[in-house]
């Protein structure tokens, strides 16, 4: 065997096997004999061609011109969540939360002239909470959640009446001074939105910075009292290896759900009633996993356009993973994923009676 | 049928001419086309393969040249009538624009 035939069939790779039982001589063949004297190499052209065609024919269905999308949604949708799940590993290698001495010390950077009254260390960098099920509120309520990224919060409480602007102004002055690189203050409502409808003066701001691996965010309130509470919380960046573990576990789980989703449709092709109850699941699945990320996506969003922040919200918010009403659907989606696999790995019937006859 | 893509058209006018191998059919349809398409062996054996799905080509003999496996592929029935239809679509759309060109200047047509 030529190098160049040995660098054909190695790009045959790309095509099921059972195709290139059946055909990779033919191809090879023509592949050759297109070959002027000499070449020892495929052209970069001949190369992606037979990649591309190669990956289009894992799928099946050479009549079909929908499966390529189909086989796309799929492949999109488990990069994104094996995505998420990439970040989440990248975020173990962050160091732990700063501790309460950092997060006093940068309380008396932002706010020289008051003493926290109090300190909170949450434990991990993300936590969720589950709220105990109580019958009367149904079964989506029942699985509410409180989750958000881990911090260290120091905390006066009922400070002296104080002018936003002027305290703000000094933190912002203070804060420079010490190194940190400030985003603009942003007004939010009592909960803490930036995009809700605020009624009124804004009676509570906020404001990020960074130094460093640690991400500052300052909170201003005056309350109806006419004394104020003022909280420095500390965090950490996003590091690094999120990234490269995000885009490369995505990337690979992108490739496998396309591989799957070829073996499936394979599998399935000319066996009609199969092939009904696969298409079914499969099409719940897929309304499910992106109604989950539709959810995601559309309560990151505004987040991110009206708060000026350091770091992106973690990619499992995006993908709606960390709310209760997108994990049930995501739970659904996957389990519909899964029976539709399930059914397309049933023997084929001809392959089940001959193995009868065969034992009979 | 939907609307045939022009390497298609130009696949099955090649085997209309009678039954040919994958490289014949590269061959032949860079000479039909004055080298204007040349088809990659992947776009080939895909296209091929749809074809056959369709019915509009079958698989007719195998042959050993050279030491390479070379398959035969020629029109079925259903093929030919897809490309009559699709000659007489083209013919019908050629006519209308000679016609419209001859309208806006006689010479050019």
């Amino acid at each position: 065997m030529s190098r160049l035939e040995r660098r054909y069939r190695r790009l045959l790779l790309c095509y099921p096997l059972a195709f290139r039982r059946a055909r990779a001589d033919e191809i090879v063949g023509t592949l050759l004999e297109l070959a002027p004297p000499g070449r020892t190499r495929p052209t970069w052209p001949e190369g992606f061609n037979l990649v591309r065609h190669g990956l289009r024919a894992r799928l099946g269905r050479p009549a079909s011109r929908t499966v390529v999308a189909w086989a796309a949604l799929a492949s999109v949708l488990c990069g994104l969540f094996a995505g998420a799940v990439g970040v989440r590993l990248g975020w173990a290698t962050a160091r732990p939360l700063p501790t309460a001495q950092e997060t006093l010390a940068a309380f008396h950077e932002a706010f020289p002239n008051y003493r926290a009254s109090e300190i909170e260390s949450d434990v991990t960098l993300f936590f969720m909470t589950w709220r105990p099920f109580r019958k009367d509120e149904g079964i989506l309520r029942g699985l509410d959640t409180f989750y958000q990224p881990g911090a260290t919060t120091a905390t006066v409480f009922h400070a002296p009446p104080l002018d936003h602007q002027q305290i703000m102004q000094t933190a912002q002055d203070s804060l420079r001074a010490a190194g940190w690189s400030l985003y603009p203050a942003t007004p939010v409502d009592t909960a803490g939105c930036a995009t809700c409808q605020q009624t009124g003066e804004p009676r509570r701001y906020t404001m990020s910075a960074t130094r460093e691996d640690i991400v500052l965010i300052l909170e201003v309130e005056a309350l109806p009292t006419a004394s104020a509470d003022l909280s420095v919380s500390l965090g950490r960046t996003t590091p690094w290896p999120v990234y490269p573990a995000g885009i490369v576990i995505g990337l690979l789980a992108a490739a496998a759900g396309w591989m799957v989703f070829g073996w499936a449709s394979r599998r399935t092709q000319n066996r009609m009633a199969v092939q009904v109850m696969v298409t079914f699941f499969y099409t719940i699945a897929m309304l499910a996993w992106i109604f989950a990320v539709t959810f995601g996506v559309s309560s990151a969003l505004p987040r991110h356009l009206s708060t000026p922040r350091p770091r992106w919200d973690p990619m499992w918010e995006w993908v709606g993973l960390s709310k209760p009403a997108p994990l049930v659907l995501f739970l659904i989606g996957s389990v519909c994923a899964l029976l539709a696999l399930a059914l397309a790995a049933l023997p084929r019937l001809r392959t089940r009676q001959a193995r009868q006859g065969a034992t009979a | 049928m939907a609307e045939m893509r022009e390497p298609t058209f130009l696949v099955l006018t090649v085997l209309a001419d009678g039954p040919r191998h994958g490289y014949g059919i590269i061959r032949d349809v860079a000479e039909l086309s004055g080298d204007r398409v040349k088809l990659l062996p992947g776009t080939l054996y895909a296209a091929l393969d749809r074809l056959v799905a369709q019915g509009l080509v079958e698989h007719v003999r195998d042959e050993i040249a050279e030491g390479r496996l070379r398959r035969y592929y020629s029109l079925t029935g259903a093929g030919l009538e897809a490309l009559r239809a699709e000659t007489a679509r083209l013919r019908q759309l050629a006519t209308v624009a000679e016609a419209r060109l001859r309208a806006v200047n006689p010479r050019l047509a």
